[in-house]
């Protein structure tokens, strides 16, 4: 059976998409701001590709050779490794897996085609929510949800880590220097979203 | 100025003056003040009644150990019991209220309890309310009747019933060294470690760091402290953190921290949290958690006026607040005389040290004396007297070394009476972590061991620096009650009377007296409990022993525990057309996360009219379901097939791609785990469904045989769960919503047969729809890009308009399996076997499968197991879900459970209400009469019919058809 075509490559099926923080997404200012400059900017990444790279064993290089030509993206070898670049992202999630996520119009298709057997990839555009959480304060926000070190000593740009918020699964994959890309299930999207501009509050938030 | 306040001094914020009400009278205190403070500056020093004998009571310290002044603060409309006046920092507006009287503070109606001492005493209701033997009250029946006249009495204060509407939070933290306690201690092992490269946080349970040199006068030491206060405030890897109280240590280095971040600001817990719980993950630990002063033992030790002579001191550097216009000191140690001296030195009225020593070494007794205080040397005392504060005190001549009182003593005028009885480490989280503190015998004192390369304790938490006592305790007079535990109202002779009835370990001590316990957890009344046990017991006490310290150190907010995890931050899955049901009037059902809609009221409808008319709808015409909650899995790889065949107990290698089979699978045991349907999408991929509530445990089964059992098996498994949407279409007429929905696919019988899967579009969207029937009818799921869900619900929804189509929710979609006799987790509960659910045609005879080896058990084959069978109400009653399978007529006389029934639904197709059962011996009871008897909760008892599971249909025409 043929595969299931992407939304992102179609504007007329993306046109269709719908953000599961519809009606809960609203640009602007909120809580306490600081001479007017928020603690955090947050936002969804709507719209990206994103899927699930597996390797089989012994096929862990050739994945990564495969990211590589497709998105220009360098990915190491080590647990929870990453990269990022402007074709899109990359990391580590466990072992031989990566969450690759990108623009690109065609790149679960091109993916594939580079993956050929040395593992498989599963379509999750429409299964995760991407939300990025940026500014001078996003550390001590996200460290009142997750029991994770987010300091830069042991937490470097494109890196990621697999964890949980309470019973909500999270991958979080740091995409700048106080940018963290949060990346959750998209059923637990809008629970995610509530609790992370209630954490926001205290610092000040601006939604963009 | 208020009439205790000094002119100058403190670091209260003299120039503004911040009004708070306690027991309904205005008063005003500056900022920095605690209640404690500003209450003792304007004169008030009786604070609350105690626990058990309702007498007044004052302060005893200035700090977190304070027994007796707990205070009930109102805010918002909530009310929070047992804050200590000490810790609690007014702020303008700020209401409290005194506890444990009625109807006041000066006049209490309980204080009777004071002058029935000997019939309250230790063990007091264990032994008055075990019950005659005899009558209507015998046994636990008379301390039942009597508990509700006790509890009223008794306890430490009254919780509100409103929600808390402050905010609470969490915080995770990580680093090399935490700190505990900002003294000089702390502050200097912050200063070493930061100064490293480490990262370093430092708890500070008071709301200014540098521990006790912000009181102790010693100009030297404070100035240190300002300044390691001020190098460590410039540094970027040290957090310095007020107002944090570290209570609980835990494995790994794990140190739990209370913040109180808006307490002491009348706009309290929003936005910013009104108490943040610290998690702090620390590579080292150094426990500089500074030492204790002990009170002594005496009569008349509870009197409001009676104080630690380090608390007095506090009040005075602190907030230049005198306890007393004439204070009197008694001491066992030189700390004292440095008060006594500092508190003249301020203006107050010393007139005298009275001291259990005889012999006074080193310069403490001769500086005192040269500043004109008086020392009484070898005496102590013995009585106090005031109504109810303290007036004047009784010294009589002292053997420290005997406890003998030899010759008469004299009495001395004062208003308040400072006491040191010696310094206690605080040695709390060094306990907590798992070591066993050390005796010491010259300060009298247990202190921490060694650190053990976690923790280290440094400063007077480690012993260092105090000044060592003579060993006394207590004063054994007749002077009246003497006692130990002033929160819990524990005399010493409740400590005697507990030896002398054998309870006399210290575990025992504690629970037979409640020595030590609640709030304060014994802060100020551990050791003395343990040394007049000592005492009693003529051993030494480190023999006695000593209660190991538990979490929490100080007590924690509960909403501080829960955090953001509770109430509208309880996280839900929804999904993608969550919004359209609520909006439809659904009721939304927590399954699990999900939310689920149970059934769409029209106004007026109950849900059983609801679901009746829903289901009804599916088998006369069609409905539509939300189905997006069903786990799916993506099983992938080239030996995906011959995996599913070995985890599901029928054939799935021969599956061909584009159909889809129903599957069952076991536990290792035997017994059957979950069901559903498995689709091939191509060669070496499949979708597989697993129920609502089983998908993560499937997926953990699967990974764990993938990883651990097959590991040569090429299989990758993702969850795709919220990559799809999905919704059931069912019903006679659902192939005509779909033919007039659906693009680039016919869905005519021979293209779309029973567990067929096609292709195509709806709205433009693609879709995949697979042919299957939970309800019995013709029924089709269509899954679709979660995005695309509502776009393809709507586009569904307008194609059935024409037939009638309504959606239904869980309560209709119970109700047509159960007339199918269709299986969910209430029937596969853990302890059914395919066997006793009828799926033998699923179990294959070719192949092994997870669970096939331990089929074949004895006790598995038993005929007489519980199996599936289907009941129908006989007397039109309506079943109870959970109700017991019995054969006897009389309700009261049921005979024993033969089974229970796992639903029950009216049923529409029956006209009668019906339920599925797991009883003894299924088959062979059908057709007979028993039973369904619910004697706990409703207490019905239903003639019903056992019959054959299968209701509606049993030949499966219509799903087929």
């Amino acid at each position: 059976m043929a595969e299931h075509p992407s939304f992102v490559a179609d504007p007329v099926l993306r046109d269709r998409a719908e953000s599961p923080l519809t009606g809960h997404y609203q640009p602007g200012d909120f809580g306490t701001l600081a001479d007017n400059d928020p603690g955090v900017t947050l936002s969804e990444r709507f719209g990206l590709t994103i899927v699930e790279l597996a390797a089989w064993r012994g096929d862990e290089e050739k994945i990564r050779s495969a990211v590589a030509s497709v998105m220009n993206l360098k990915l190491e070898g080590a647990p929870g490794s990453g990269a990022a670049g402007e074709n899109g992202s990359a990391f580590n999630t466990a072992p031989g897996r990566w969450l690759v996520s990108g623009e690109k119009a065609e790149l679960a298709a091109e993916l594939a085609g580079q993956t050929g057997t040395a593992g498989t990839l599963t379509d999750l555009s429409h299964g995760r929510t991407v939300i990025r959480i940026d500014g001078p304060r996003s550390r001590w926000v996200l460290s009142k949800l997750f029991a994770i070190d987010f300091s830069e000593r042991v937490w470097p740009v494109g890196h990621g880590v697999s964890t949980s918020h309470h019973d909500i699964h999270a991958a979080i994959q740091r995409s700048g220097a106080d940018a963290f890309d949060i990346i959750v299930f998209r059923s637990f999207a809008r629970s995610f979203w509530h609790v992370l501009c209630r954490s926001s509050e205290e610092t000040g938030y601006r939604v963009t | 100025m208020t009439s205790h306040r000094l002119p100058t001094g403190g670091r209260i914020g003299r120039d503004v003056r911040v009004h708070f009400t306690f027991d309904g009278k205005r008063y005003y205190g500056h900022g920095g003040d605690t209640l404690a403070s500003a209450l003792l500056a304007n004169g008030i020093r009786v604070l609350g009644r105690s626990f058990k004998y309702h007498r007044p009571r004052g302060l005893l310290t200035a700090g977190y150990d304070e027994p007796n002044a707990l205070v009930t603060v109102l805010t918002d409309g909530a009310r929070e019991p047992n804050i200590r006046a000490t810790e609690l920092e007014i702020f303008e507006g700020l209401v409290a209220e005194s506890q444990n009287r009625f109807p006041s503070l000066r006049f209490d109606v309980m204080a009777i309890n004071q002058f029935t001492g000997k019939l309250l005493g230790a063990g007091f209701y264990y032994k008055t309310f075990m019950g005659p033997v005899i009558g209507p009250l015998k046994g636990t029946r008379f301390w039942m009747f009597c508990e509700t006249f006790i509890r009223r009495a008794a306890g430490l204060g009254r919780a509100g019933t409103t929600p808390d509407p402050a905010r609470y939070e969490r915080m995770n933290a990580f680093c090399d060294v935490l700190v505990v306690g900002s003294g000089l201690a702390g502050l200097r092992g912050a200063r070493d470690a930061a100064t490293t490269g480490k990262t370093v946080i430092v708890c500070e349970t008071m709301p200014v760091a540098g521990g006790c040199t912000n009181w102790r006068g010693d100009e030297t030491q404070s100035d240190e402290a300002r300044t390691l206060i001020g190098e460590l405030g410039e540094m970027e890897n040290v957090r310095l953190l007020t107002r944090t109280t570290a209570w609980g240590y835990y494995d790994g280095n794990t140190v739990a921290a209370l913040e109180r971040v808006t307490d002491h600001l009348p706009k309290r817990g929003t936005p910013a949290p009104r108490h943040r719980h610290w998690v702090i993950r620390a590579g080292q630990v150094v426990i500089a958690t500074g030492a204790l002063e002990r009170p002594m033992v005496f009569p008349g030790n509870d009197r409001p006026g009676v104080m630690l002579a380090d608390a007095a001191m506090r009040f005075a550097e602190e907030f230049g607040v005198l306890t007393g216009k004439r204070m009197v000191l008694f001491t066992n140690n030189d700390s004292a005389y440095r008060v006594a001296m500092r508190l003249k030195e301020l203006g107050a009225d010393v007139p005298a040290i009275i001291d259990v020593r005889a012999e006074v070494e080193g310069d403490a007794r001769a500086d005192a004396e040269t500043a004109g205080i008086e020392v009484i040397a070898g005496h102590a005392v013995v009585k106090t007297e005031g109504r109810p504060e303290v007036s004047s005190v009784f010294a009589q001549p002292f053997d420290h070394r005997t406890g003998i009182l030899p010759g008469s003593g004299r009495a001395l005028t004062c208003d308040a009476l400072l006491v040191s009885g010696g310094w206690s480490p605080v040695l709390h989280l060094a306990s907590q972590a798992g070591a066993r503190p050390v005796w010491d015998e010259q300060l009298q004192a247990f202190v921490p061991p060694e650190g053990d390369g976690r923790w280290t304790a440094a400063g007077s938490a480690a012993g260092e620096g105090l000044d060592p006592p003579a060993p006394v305790f207590e004063i054994v007079s007749t002077g009246g009650k003497a006692f130990v535990d002033l929160q819990h109202d524990v005399t010493a002779d409740d400590v005697r009377l507990a030896h002398r009835e054998g309870f006399s370990s210290v575990e025992h001590l504690k629970r037979y007296t409640t020595l030590g316990m609640a709030t304060d957890q014994g802060k100020t009344s551990n050791i003395s409990g343990m040394a007049i046990m000592a005492e009693a017991l003529a051993a030494p006490i480190p023999q006695v022993g000593t209660t190991r310290f538990r979490p929490p150190f100080t007590p924690v907010s509960l909403g501080a525990l829960a955090a953001e995890r509770y109430g509208d931050l309880r996280p839900h899955r929804l999904t993608p057309m969550h919004d359209w049901h609520a909006e439809k009037g659904a009721h939304m059902y927590p399954a699990g996360l999900w939310m689920r809609s149970e059934s769409y009221n029209r106004p007026g409808e109950t849900v059983e009219q609801a679901y009746i008319r829903e289901a009804r709808n599916v088998r006369e015409s069609v409905g539509i379901v939300d189905v997006s909650t069903l786990g799916k899995i993506d099983v992938q790889g080239p030996d995906a097939a011959e995996f599913l065949n070995r985890i599901y107990t029928n054939g799935f290698a021969k599956l061909p791609v584009g159909k889809a089979r129903y599957g069952l699978m076991l536990r290792e045991d035997g017994f059957a785990m979950d069901d559903g349907t498995t689709w091939r999408l191509a060669e070496e991929r499949f979708l597989m469904t697993t129920t609502t509530a089983n998908a993560a445990r499937v997926m953990q089964h699967m990974e764990f045989y993938l990883d651990c059992i097959w590991p040569d098996l090429r299989v990758h498994l993702t969850s795709v769960t919220d990559q799809w949407a999905a919704a059931a279409i069912a019903g006679p007429n659902a192939r005509d919503v779909l033919a007039a929905c659906v693009e680039g696919a016919a869905v005519d019988h021979a293209t779309l047969p029973f567990m067929g899967i096609v292709r195509g579009a709806v709205a433009g969207v693609p879709v995949m729809i697979c042919r299957l029937s939970f309800s019995g009818e013709r029924a089709y799921e269509v899954y679709c890009g979660a995005h695309h869900g509502q776009h393809v619900w709507d586009a569904l929804m307008e194609a059935g308009e024409k037939f009638g189509i309504e959606p239904y929710g869980l309560e209709a979609l119970g109700t047509l399996r159960i007339e199918k006799g269709h299986i969910t987790g209430a029937e596969i509960d853990g302890r059914t076997t395919a066997h006793d659910l009828h799926l033998n045609w699923m179990i294959s005879s070719k192949k092994p499968f997870v669970g096939s080896a331990m089929l074949d058990r004895e006790g598995l084959m038993d005929p007489s197991r519980w199996s599936l069978v289907g009941v129908v109400s006989l007397s039109g009653e309506r079943l109870r879900g959970g109700s017991h399978v019995v054969n006897g007529a009389d309700r009261e006389d049921p005979g024993r459970s033969l089974g229970h029934l796992t639903a029950m639904c009216y049923s529409p197709a029956m006209g009668k209400y019906i339920g599925l059962a797991l009883v003894e011996n299924g088959p062979g009871r059908i057709g007979s009469r028993a039973w369904a008897t619910d004697p706990a909760r409703s207490g019905t008892h239903i003639p019903i019919e056992i019959v054959r599971h299968h209701f509606y249909d049993p030949e499966g025409k219509r799903m087929h058809g």
